[in-house]
């Protein structure tokens, strides 16, 4: 089957099959919407975007918390020949404050000519004006609710676009440091999904049925679920964040009620089922049909998935379901999936530190267990290098690099961090792995980022958000995450701090501050005296020898 | 409204809150739930899930936006439960 089509013509093909979407949101009310009906809904709402004098390729930054309601926006923008830009809803971004500055960020970076809300999230997003970073050059585009994008006309198809055309511009956070959108075009997007639909992938097949409560507005899943659905075209049923988060049995009641047989999540979905779904509710529940439970999106521990699948067990789950997977939003979504259940590599822990290098303990010495992520897709090449860019033997660490279809076009009018993350047709991902008889395995990062249950964090973020901090007089601040093959990133803040304070109610305040900001718990804090954070000659924090030093411990001498 | 009843949504917030906590707290009206208490995003819809099914009660989206205090909390989950048994059957 041709899969090699633009999102526009996969929604008209689905309309002609009998499948469809369920909606479950917040509250647990539930829509379903057969594809038909969201091609005429979409339609409706193409037209009313076009009346108001939107033309092709012009951005339109949707914000809408209900599921269904983002669903119709998104397809309405992309019927409409524009480009979608998903922001993250108010309820996850952290604080007020927070979410309307991320917005803003966003709508601004995007150069979005509209943005779709709901009237309860258009009096949070504020317009910018009060924004001392953002000031005059903030020019906040007309806002539309989504109600009122109905037409008494509506298009008689989708717009039709080139598979070149940009097709999404996904933010891989709100960072107000450097918001980085991630240009797709529908060849990128229909290159992946066909890489997912196909037997490299989850190996679709008749009768499945997507069962999701990811979010829409990161990759994993819009295009993992939604799209994939969509171009299959098969049954899904999409979920609230919310729901899932207040209540994590709603995902696998889902999943029973509705015969799912491919759902995906983070490592942490997995962990919170185990340790809030009560026992006496695993009875009730069939997970007989679940054949791929993905994983991804953040470091993989083997231990949650073991003991989900014990504990599930009695529900029918099977642990052979279990497919690990490995992507990042510049490369669509996904560039590797293992078959076979979970595999673990158990390697010498010294000699992956001190040699970068993957080789099987012998009996005795400590060790680190990395899960294995599988193969690429077809038409698709991976390469493991090392820093000057030359390929690295198997079981050697290097940077992972990817090309093919799915790569980005680059970072939305960002030249020079495009240059930095794309050479010569390659992405370079910025994570690092290693290659065994043909499989990848992944277990660290080059770059400063920060991943705590799926979501990114960018450090300097969370610097800046330090750098007011009332009673504390800082002279340096350096936010990094040390990372773990096996356990979640450990967050850590290092500062200098002139004498006078005193030092817990520093750390508490540095604590409170970045719970208030960012919604993060920060693993450990270290006060240093000024001079201490090492700088380049231009006077920037490096961050990467501030952690290394911190772990030899050379900071502090 | 009676007083139990006013005690009884303020008691069982707060004792709920003290079961979802990963570490000691002592919860007041003026404790806010990630600066003080450390909550962090995730914590907060636990709570909201375990409110719910406790009292009985749907919180709308747009008021986990604006929930900060555990006093807020209180008085969300009392006005909802009222709600709900004004409610004719």
């Amino acid at each position: 089957m041709n899969r090699r089509i633009t999102i526009g013509d996969a929604l008209t093909a689905a309309a002609g099959s009998p499948f469809g979407l369920r909606f479950i949101e917040h509250d647990g009310r539930t829509l379903h919407v057969p594809y038909a009906a969201l091609m005429t809904e979409a339609c409706g709402i193409a037209a009313s975007l076009l009346d108001r004098g939107l033309s092709n390729g012009d951005r339109v930054a949707l914000v809408i918390p209900e599921v269904s309601g983002f669903v119709h926006a998104f397809f309405g923008i992309v019927a409409a020949g524009l480009v979608p830009v998903p922001l993250c809803p108010p309820a996850q971004a952290g604080d007020i404050a927070t979410f309307a500055k991320q917005s803003q960020h966003i709508i601004q970076a995007s150069r979005a000519s509209a943005v779709i809300t709901t009237s309860d999230v258009a009096s949070l997003l504020g317009d910018g004006r009060n924004d001392a970073d953002a000031g005059a050059l903030y020019r906040h585009p007309p806002t539309v609710l989504l109600d009122e994008l109905q037409s008494d006309s509506p298009l008689p198809a989708p717009v039709l676009v080139s598979l070149d055309s940009t097709a999404l511009l996904q933010f891989t956070s709100g960072s107000t440091a450097l918001p980085k959108g991630v240009s797709l075009t529908h060849g990128n997007i229909a290159g992946n999904v066909e890489g997912i639909l196909g037997p490299a992938g989850l190996d679709a097949r008749d009768g499945d049925v997507a069962v999701s409560w990811l979010p829409l507005y990161h990759d994993m899943g819009l295009i993992g679920m939604l799209l994939s659905s969509l171009y299959a075209p098969a049954d899904a049923v999409l979920m609230s964040p919310v729901l899932f988060l207040k209540r994590p049995s709603a995902w696998l009641d889902a999943i029973s009620t509705y015969r799912g047989t491919v759902s995906f999540a983070p490592n942490f979905a997995y962990e919170l089922c185990r340790r809030r779904v009560k026992s006496s509710q695993v009875e009730s529940l069939d997970l007989s049909r679940w054949r791929v439970a993905g994983c991804g999106a953040e470091p993989i521990r083997p231990e949650t998935l073991q003991q989900f699948a014990e504990y599930f067990a009695p529900a029918g789950f099977r642990s052979s379901s279990f497919l690990p997977s490995y992507g990042l939003a510049e490369h669509s979504l996904a560039v590797t999936f293992a078959h076979g259940g979970l595999h673990v590599d158990i390697v010498d822990a010294e000699r992956l530190v001190r040699e970068s290098r993957a080789v099987p303990v012998v009996n005795g010495s400590a060790s680190v267990r990395v899960v294995r992520c599988g193969r690429g897709f077809p038409d698709h090449a991976i390469r493991i290098v090392d820093e000057t860019f030359h390929d690295l033997p198997e079981r050697h660490v290097g940077q992972i690099l990817a090309a093919g279809p799915s790569v980005m076009q680059g970072y939305y009018e960002q030249p020079e961090a495009t240059a930095a993350t794309l050479r010569d047709g390659w992405l370079l991902t910025g994570d690092l792995g290693y290659m065994a008889d043909g499989s990848l395995y992944v277990c660290g990062r080059t770059k400063d980022l920060i991943i705590r249950q799926g979501r990114k964090y960018y450090p300097p973020d969370i610097e800046s958000s330090l750098a007011d901090l009332q009673g504390v007089a800082l002279s340096g601040v350096v936010v990094f995450a040390v990372n773990h093959v096996e356990r979640p990133d450990q967050v850590v803040a290092v500062l200098e701090t002139r004498a006078g304070g005193r030092a817990e109610e520093i750390e508490e305040a540095v604590r409170r501050r970045i719970r208030e900001t960012a919604g993060l718990e920060i693993d450990r804090v270290v006060l240093t005296p000024p001079g201490t954070i090492p700088r380049t000659t231009s006077g920037k924090v490096r961050r990467s020898e501030t952690r290394d030093r911190l772990e030899a411990g050379t900071l502090v001498r | 409204m009676a007083n139990s009843n006013a005690d009884r949504f303020e008691g069982d917030t707060i004792e709920i809150l003290k079961r979802l906590s990963r570490r000691p707290i002592e919860p007041s009206p003026d404790k806010e739930l990630m600066a003080d208490l450390g909550f962090d995003s995730l914590q907060i819809l636990e709570l909201v899930g375990e409110l719910e099914d406790h009292f009985n009660i749907a919180v709308p989206l747009n008021s986990l936006t604006h929930i900060r205090t555990v006093g807020q909390i209180v008085s969300e989950v009392r006005m909802l439960a009222s709600a709900e048994s004004e409610t004719p059957p």
